[in-house]
């Protein structure tokens, strides 16, 4: 009898080996993506964002998925990578989040609480050679305290003012270095949210798994605020003079 | 592991006041095994300009032969010494001649020019020239002696001081590293002539 | 260093391919390289313990300040180095086994007694080890600073000092000139060292290593440990 196998975008093709044995599966590469989540700190707290698309290898298969979510009530939640294993640990989150509730201690948990979780469970899929094949960043305010940190499928934590991951990284944060390092609080909402916009523009413009369909976050001392969907201006004047392949 | 690192070697060269210097170890193997402790590294091009070559100890014994044999058509054909900048393009070009099938060497190039300017240079096994005015250093410990280097140079060594320093260095090196070491030598290139002396190091 | 590595696979990187390990069958790699340094000096009655904070992993710097070295207790400092994710939860188990140890016997745990228990805590990992090359300092029973290393899987040396992470081939020949006394005439073995002369060498050893090392920079912590406790001092390397 033919093994049941999976369709996969050829971009991510699974090796042969892997499809034609055994029951035991594991995440060895992501089918559903998000691509980079570029945060930082500000002046009122934290501000984040990142775009509505769940890519299947190259096509843009789904195109309303929220990568930012609330956890608690000052804990804001950015994921790339896989969307299921995502949709695996929110599923976690919300067992916790309601164990707290219960718990009716007038306790609720704060940003590194949530964090510790997280990285937890991250480095604990990791020593079982399972891992959840995300990025995530965790932003939030624990007792008036600005919390960022950052966490991957490996269980490597870091704490920074400014955070990007995938190709964030390569492209957002040079610009989050030059206009957020050093002044975090000097800047205002005003002028975040232009910077976030500026990050996310040339990431849209750069990055080929990204859509122009995204959402922007923020944690302040009055709670969680996540935007609805929007879109950026765009101008592709520039194209015109691009010259060479093939155009 | 790499060809590069199939005898094992340590090169080093420094820039001092009005002097340079330019050190190696001695030692031949292959892989693990020491074959030789009397291997020659650096060799005399001009009066005052030497080369160190780290790497393929055939390609080091080849690669002189043919430096030697272009050294002495220069001086045939110009009728004057060959500049140690000069000589360290020749050296550039032979290596890039063969870009796709290279000789597996790290030239390191020490000299005093016509003006008794200090020049020190090294380069990559396909002729990347690389000019300083501190230190090179190549072969197996590069690593060490870069460490070493980078904490005890300073600027305007004396050749006395400089002959410490580069002796330290390349010894300190050596001995951290398995593929280079037993004894080493040390030319201090000074405009009054060159000093020439061996070193004692540990044979382990 | 590599333990699941297949060593003829590693030349075939791509000209722009930071130089980081990768793995050759079909499992996947959980191990991570994040660079950075880290060093142990014994004195007379001192240890002082110094890392530098960058995390990379590949070309990209993740943060400017992520501690490695960690204080354990009011008078034992671990300094850590290759990869964070295993450094940081040694570190916490660790703590723990010191925790309990004190509600146990109602005393703090001994810098000897921490070393032990560190190695064994390495050597429970065996078979999956922590990719960690930890540095304990401490006071040890007489008073005496006491420096320990291990490998990953808990091989245990009490040393004078020591050099572990991405530059420690540049510095640990280093420290062997200047503390070892090696290859200098006359000098007869290691030289113990007051506070002064050991910080002139961790920042010493640290400017150059954050000057060839590109996974080697940003920020230096200090810890300087004796009788009094662990006193701690931040300084700047370079950010390039």
């Amino acid at each position: 009898m033919d093994p049941i196998t999976l369709r996969l975008p050829h971009t991510v093709q699974r090796p042969q080996e892997l499809t034609s044995y055994g029951p035991t599966t594991r995440t060895t590469q992501p089918i559903v993506t998000g691509t980079s989540v570029v945060a930082f700190k500000y002046k009122d707290g934290i501000i984040m964002a990142a775009d509505c698309l769940g890519s299947y290898g190259s096509l843009a298969r789904f195109r309303n998925e929220k990568r930012l979510t609330q956890v608690g009530e000052k804990t804001l939640l950015g994921v790339s990578g896989d969307i299921s294993d995502y949709q695996y640990l929110q599923h976690k989150l919300e067992d916790m989040i309601t164990h707290e509730y219960d718990m009716d201690d007038g306790q609720s948990l704060g940003t590194k609480s949530v964090y510790k979780y997280l990285s937890n469970i991250m480095y604990g899929r990791r020593n079982k050679f399972d891992p959840l094949w995300n990025a995530y960043v965790v932003g939030g305010i624990d007792n008036g305290e600005k919390v960022l940190g950052f966490v991957d499928m490996y269980a490597t934590t870091y704490s920074s003012d400014t955070i990007a991951t995938g190709f964030g990284s390569h492209l957002a944060q040079p610009i989050l270095r030059r206009r957020v390092e050093g002044r975090t609080e000097q800047i205002t909402e005003e002028e975040a949210l232009e910077i976030l916009d500026e990050c996310m523009r040339v990431l849209f413009y750069r990055d080929c798994r990204t859509f122009n369909k995204l959402r922007r976050a923020k944690v302040t001392a009055q709670g969680v605020e996540i935007s609805e969907p929007y879109s950026l201006e765009t101008n592709w004047d520039f194209a015109e003079d691009i010259v060479g392949y093939g155009a | 592991m790499s060809i590069m690192q199939f005898n094992g070697s340590a090169i080093v060269a420094m820039v001092g006041k009005d002097c340079v210097a330019i050190a190696a170890d001695k030692r031949l193997g292959q892989r693990a095994l020491t074959v030789s402790t009397d291997f020659q590294k650096v060799f005399p091009i001009t009066e005052r300009t030497y080369i160190g070559l780290a790497g393929l100890a055939t390609d080091v014994k080849t690669l002189h032969d043919r430096f030697r044999m272009r050294v002495n058509l220069y001086k045939h054909r110009e009728e004057r010494t060959i500049e140690p900048k000069t000589f360290a393009h020749l050296v550039s070009h032979m290596l890039y001649e063969r870009r796709f099938g290279p000789y597996f060497v790290e030239p390191v190039i020490a000299g005093l020019d016509k003006n008794n300017r200090p020049f020190v240079c090294n380069m990559d096994l396909i002729g990347c020239i690389n000019y300083t005015d501190d230190f090179v250093v190549a072969g197996t410990a590069d690593n060490n002696l870069f460490g070493m280097c980078e904490s005890l140079w300073e600027p305007d060594l004396g050749p006395e001081e400089l002959f410490e320093t580069i002796s330290q260095s390349l010894l300190n090196a050596v001995d951290r590293d398995a593929m280079s070491g037993w004894g080493a030598v040390v030319h201090i290139i000074t405009p009054d002539g060159i000093i020439e002396r061996e070193l004692k190091g540990r044979m382990d | 260093m590599d333990f699941m590595m297949h060593s003829e696979q590693q030349n075939q990187l791509e000209p722009t391919q930071a130089p980081v390990e990768r793995h050759s069958h079909n499992q996947w790699n959980p191990y991570v390289d994040n660079g950075g340094t880290s060093l142990i000096i014994a004195g007379k009655d001192f240890v002082l313990v110094a890392s530098d904070a960058r995390q990379s992993v590949g070309y990209n710097i993740n943060t400017r300040y992520d501690p490695k070295a960690y204080e354990l207790s009011n008078k034992t400092v671990l300094a850590t180095s290759v990869c964070s994710a295993d450094a940081k939860r040694l570190c916490e188990v660790l703590e723990q086994r010191a925790q309990l140890y004190y509600h146990k016997h109602e005393r703090q745990i001994s810098t000897q007694a921490l070393a032990q228990q560190l190695s064994n805590t390495l050597y429970s990992r065996r078979m999956f080890p922590y990719y960690v090359f930890p540095l304990l300092g401490g006071i040890d029973a007489e008073g005496k600073g006491a420096a320990y290393s291990y490998d990953a899987i808990g091989n245990m040396e009490r040393v004078t000092y020591k050099a572990f992470g991405s530059a420690s081939a540049l510095v640990q020949p280093f420290l062997d000139n200047q503390i070892g006394m090696k290859n200098q005439r006359g000098a007869e073995g290691e030289r113990m060292l007051t506070r002064e002369e050991a910080l002139r060498l961790a920042i010493d050893s640290f400017t150059g290593a954050a000057e060839r090392d590109i996974y080697t920079g940003d920020w230096l912590d200090i810890f300087i440990i004796d009788a009094a406790g662990v006193h701690k001092e931040t300084r700047e390397l370079k950010h390039d």
